[in-house]
């Protein structure tokens, strides 16, 4: 890794762009996934008192707003060249997460419907504006070498984190954490922002060294490219398959006691830590292999999880059922997780990267994460059952870990047919 | 799950298959504390503790891979013990017969059983040169093996051993997500009895990469062996590796972990190599 050479030369001022942009990434991912995904739930149903069909409506608004935004500041990042410029980064950030901050705590208060609705476009701005801000932060203070160990060490922490704390998907308990993490942040973010410091206006530089991305070499990857559309479709898939699968499990009384909301520690250990041996092991296949790998690994992983707990359901088993389902689970998501952080900028260079990730975040993380849950959602409310429900789910993931490997063949067919057959 | 349970749950499932009992009805306990009374249909008892109670009837056939499983009420049908620990208390009725294979047995002299019949496997004594015998044979086979490769193809041997020299920590990776996806799809497919014979195939293939592996770490060692010829080189290598981990496995815990890893690491070695077959390069990435 670059990062050991760094710390061999004593060269501090890099590192500290790994340290700041593992915490920054990770709070935020840690957010997102729980106080937004799965405290809005919460929020929705239980203190306004929406019923899950009207929550599915909101979260699908949520999801919208949060891709216009997102693309939107993205091509406005770009077009400005605050893409490849830190110092404007950090300011946008500071006001992204003190408008965060307010939301955060306000959230436990929210009483009617028309309070949720403002709270939730509020939110969603703030989200949007923050993905092509945060995700770009990578050309900044991560070198291409070392992406996936990093985007992998992300995934792995946000997870273990959200897998052991809060116990209650609360969104008093959500909020209590999150404020109290966000507070210290903006106060580190409000003095980088407003105070010249030359270790930051070293790290602002980082970006002419670190700014192509692995996929960007000898040639740029143009956004209207065929191969940057396959990747927002095939991360999409992914991202649709987990929240459709996921909601429905972990409501499901049977399976309850082995997954995040599980009244044994033990049991939250064990996906924690399965969640950052997963993650590694993604950082070091993303790192050392070619992305349709890590891709058949995961649609492989999805497939074979969701199997798993269709049979489990159709064998009528009432016992605690076994690790090794949620076992499978929090592989398959740790893997996209991980791909997810490092893929899009290793597709840009420093003057596509905030449409490139307000592209593939919105699209292929936000939109399809918050569709796939307002349709677990109406599945529920419309009273399929979750055998039924996993088996769609297993459908799609078995379809795609079929398609992929033929799509990856017939390319190499088409190709070998245009070059003509060879003795 | 404990990876021991594996072959006994294919075992049980042959069992099962050759006409035991229903497979259809079948029902695996992996974990937890159970209370079985009216459970119709086979019961496989693997790492859980299961009750049957006083007063209660169940219909059996119950198949002990490991966990506790006490008996307080009746069992219409066989009961055969694999592993585990089995207790059937005063007062207890097995209808059918009660067969050990393995595993510690308390029976009450008042309890009802049809039949007992005991299967003696042979006890491996760690303390006689005979127990390691197994061990022996399959050293020699590695051994065989590798020095015939060493002469015959020795790049497909450079090529493995390259790849757990050189690419360690990719090697662990692949290994471990090989072992873990591998193992459990085996041991599903093993549950849908059609596929039991290439879960079978599978495990044996599994065996045969683990060796192959192992055979990866003795071309390490290799050069230091004091000869010329590399065949002899190789297969001394091996032995090396052999003796290595048995050392190693005598340690609790570490020396569990430290065997595991050497396991794996080859696993993957042999797999990012095509067994040997293309050498291992990381796609190049930017300074």
């Amino acid at each position: 890794m670059k990062l050991f050479e760094f710390v061999a030369d004593r060269r501090w001022v890099p590192v500290t762009g790994y340290v700041f942009y593992v915490a920054a990434l990770t709070a935020g991912y840690y957010y997102n996934l729980t106080f937004v995904q799965l405290g809005l739930i919460d929020l929705g149903t239980r203190l306004v008192g929406l019923s899950p069909r009207d929550v599915s409506k909101v979260m699908a608004v949520l999801a919208l707003t949060t891709l216009v935004v997102a693309i939107g500041g993205g091509i406005l990042m770009d077009r400005r060249g605050w893409s490849s410029n830190l110092h404007r980064k950090l300011r946008g950030l500071l006001a992204v997460i003190s408008v965060q901050l307010v939301l955060t705590l306000v959230a436990p208060v929210i009483r009617t419907p028309a309070a949720l609705l403002a709270w939730v476009v509020v939110c969603s701005v703030t989200l949007g504006t923050g993905i092509p801000l945060m995700f770009s932060t990578m050309i900044d203070f991560i070198p291409v070498r070392d992406r996936g160990y990093i985007a992998g060490i992300v995934a792995g922490l946000s997870f273990f984190v959200a897998a052991l704390y809060p116990r209650q998907w609360r969104i008093e308990d959500f909020s209590v954490v999150v404020a109290g993490a966000m507070a210290p942040a903006v106060l580190v973010l409000g003095v980088l922002s407003f105070r010249r410091f030359a270790f930051v206006d070293e790290l602002a530089r980082q970006h002419e060294q670190f700014g192509t991305g692995r996929f960007c070499r000898p040639a740029p990857v143009r956004t209207s490219s065929f191969v940057f559309w396959l990747l927002i479709v095939l991360m999409f898939s992914v991202f649709f398959i987990d929240s459709l699968g996921f909601l429905r499990i972990m409501e499901a009384p049977v399976y309850i006691s082995t997954s995040w909301q599980s009244p044994q520690v033990g049991t939250r250990v064990f996906i924690a830590v399965t969640h950052v041996a997963g993650a590694l092991a993604a950082g070091v296949i993303y790192t050392n292999f070619t992305r349709r790998w890590l891709f058949l690994w995961i649609f492989g992983l999805f497939a074979f999880t969701h199997l798993l707990y269709t049979f489990d359901l159709r064998m009528g088993s009432t016992s605690t059922p076994p690790l090794v389902l949620p076992m499978f689970y929090v592989l398959a998501v740790s893997f996209y997780t991980t791909l997810n952080f490092a893929l899009w900028p290793d597709h840009s260079t420093a003057t596509t990267i905030g449409v490139h990730t307000g592209l593939g975040v919105g699209i292929a993380g936000w939109l399809a994460s918050f569709l796939s849950t307002s349709l677990a959602l109406y599945s529920e409310a419309i009273g399929l059952s979750l055998l039924r429900h996993l088996t769609y789910v297993n459908a799609l993931a078995l379809l795609l870990a079929f398609l992929l490997p033929v799509a990856l063949y017939v390319r190499r067919m088409t190709t070998l047919a245009r070059q003509g057959a060879t003795p | 799950m404990n990876l021991e349970l594996v072959p006994m749950l294919i075992m049980t499932l042959l069992l099962i298959l050759s006409g035991d009992a229903d497979v259809d009805t079948a029902q695996l306990l992996l974990r937890g504390r159970h209370t079985v009374s009216d459970h119709a249909g086979a019961l496989i008892v693997g790492d859980a503790s299961v009750t049957v109670p006083a007063g209660a009837h169940a219909p059996g056939p119950i198949y002990l891979i490991g966990g506790r499983t006490r008996i307080d009420g009746a069992v219409a049908g066989d009961v055969r013990q694999l592993a585990g620990t089995l207790v059937v208390t005063d007062g207890a009725a097995i209808g059918g017969e009660l067969q050990r294979i393995g595993g510690t047995q308390e029976v009450a002299a008042t309890a009802a059983i049809g039949r007992r019949s005991t299967v003696e496997l042979p006890t491996p004594d760690r303390t006689s040169i005979a127990s390691y015998i197994p061990w022996a044979l399959v050293t020699g086979l590695l051994a065989l093996v590798a020095a015939r490769r060493a002469r015959r193809n020795p790049t497909a041997l450079t090529n493995m051993r390259r790849a757990v020299a050189e690419h360690p920590v990719i090697s662990l990776t692949v290994g471990a997500l090989v072992t873990v996806t591998g193992l459990s799809l085996f041991v599903f497919m093993a549950f849908t009895l059609v596929l039991l014979p290439v879960s079978i195939l599978g495990l044996l293939a599994g065996l045969v990469i683990t060796g192959y592996g192992i055979i990866a770490w003795g071309t390490l060692i290799a050069p230091r062996i004091p000869t010329t010829r590399g065949g002899l080189a190789a297969g001394a290598g091996v032995a090396v590796v052999m003796v290595m981990l048995e050392l190693a496995g005598g340690v609790p815990v570490l020396g569990d972990l430290l065997v595991m890893g050497v396991l794996l690491t080859g696993i993957g070695a042999v797999m990012v190599t095509y067994f040997g077959l293309q050498e291992y390069r990381p796609v190049t990435l930017p300074p």
